[in-house]
């Protein structure tokens, strides 16, 4: 066993038997939080996160082993349960994924210290705050009708392709589906919008996701106020009625705000 | 011990974060939230960590052929869409994206993982107040 406690482990030097330790960082948080003794993280078995303090904020963190690569779903799923149960309860700026220092006294030394002032500011202005995820996603059936209803050179191509093989059909195949995705690409932008204009009066603040999936309708973070959390449901309710055919809303959250601190 | 009784009001915003899938979780923490500066970066142990773009591609001559399919079976029966489609999205797209090596393997065992997600088989991390303000007792 190699326990001694050395304050700068050089980079890369690996002690003897299990591999090296680090310092997985999740987020800053104020010092004055309490953490659950259940509360644990990324690794293979899940790392008990504790708060390493430096004035009025705090990092938190826990052990792991550097010789194994992270990124199994559970590492990540774990980064993120983690993050937004603390931000639940407590601000907390979430760092991303696989943010690893090399000791506690690197996490003070090297991240808590010197942006101690701009993190506790930040701190203060998001307290309170939560982010919401709103992720739309069109019907299959319904957007391919509503495409077709709308576009004559669609439903031309439609006829050409139907019950013909793929082979003999390619090159209208690809039209048809090049059309579609522009078409959806089209109606995106559009509901995409309509889903900021929506929430704007109950909502701080929004950021406009990219697209993840073909039929991605709208995929939109919003920074929500505490008070703010009844009318962001009311109007949720209001555009799922509207959207109930041909849209699917999702709501993700609460989680931390981890698309409004990313210019820093 | 305690016991987080979920709470029963209302059916709309969830108070607690809802259990999100992993093709959620992967858009959300992957490239976003603050990064450790330049200057920390430094002082990183070398930890092999994956930085895979898993943003689908979203025009592709794959995605086209699809749609073109979907529209040919539109009238002839009911179009099985869902999320098998997605995971096959997600993993090619990372294969796509990524060189051999161990960060490949982990986001292979990763599109795994991501199967029992969504099948049911992997329990979702339960919710519970694991990090509160001290003076909130």
């Amino acid at each position: 066993m190699s326990s001694s406690t050395e304050t700068s482990r050089p980079v890369g030097a690996t002690a003897q038997g299990e591999g090296e330790i680090a310092c997985y960082v999740y987020g800053i948080v104020p010092e004055d939080v309490n953490i659950s003794p259940y509360a644990v993280g990324v690794g293979d078995p899940p790392g008990q996160v504790r708060l390493i303090r430096h004035g009025e904020i705090g990092a938190l963190v826990s052990d792991v082993v550097v010789d194994r690569p992270l990124g199994r779903a559970e590492d990540l799923v774990g980064h993120e349960a983690l993050l937004d149960g603390a931000a639940a309860e407590v601000p907390v700026l979430p760092l991303r994924f696989g943010a690893v220092l090399t000791s506690p006294e690197a996490v003070v030394g090297e991240l808590l210290e010197p942006h101690h002032d701009e993190f506790a500011a930040a701190l203060k202005e998001i307290e309170g705050h939560v982010q919401y995820v709103i992720r739309a996603t069109y019907g299959e059936r319904s957007v391919l009708h509503e495409i077709l209803a709308d576009n004559a050179e669609a439903r031309r191509l439609r006829d050409q392709i139907r019950g013909r093989p793929e082979d003999a059909t390619r090159g209208e195949r690809i039209r048809i589906g090049e059309l579609i995705t522009q078409a959806i690409a089209a109606k995106r932008e559009a509901d995409t919008q309509t889903v900021v204009d929506c929430f704007a009066t109950c909502t701080v603040a929004a950021v406009i996701r990219d697209a993840t999936h073909e039929r991605d309708a709208a995929n939109v973070a919003f920074m929500v106020r505490s008070d703010q959390k009844s009318d962001f449901e009311m109007v949720l309710g209001e555009l799922r009625r509207e959207w109930a055919d041909r849209i699917d809303v999702r709501v993700l959250g609460p989680m931390a705000v981890y698309d409004f601190v990313a210019s820093a | 011990m305690t016991v987080t009784v979920p709470s029963g009001g209302g059916g709309g915003l969830p108070d607690r974060p809802s259990g999100s899938g992993l093709a959620d979780v992967i858009d959300t923490i992957l490239d976003k939230g603050l990064v450790i500066d330049a200057f920390v970066r430094v002082s990183l142990v070398g930890i092999e960590v994956l930085t895979i773009d898993a943003r689908v591609v979203v025009a592709s001559v794959d995605t086209y052929l699809r749609f073109a399919e979907a529209v040919n079976r539109l009238d002839l029966e009911q179009s099985k869409e869902g999320l098998p489609e997605l995971i096959g999205d997600v993993t090619q797209g990372v294969a796509h994206n990524k060189s051999k090596g161990v960060a490949q393997g982990v986001i292979e065992a990763a599109g795994e993982k991501l199967h029992d997600y969504i099948a049911g088989t992997v329990e979702e991390p339960e919710p519970e107040r694991r990090v509160r303000r001290r003076s909130g007792g």
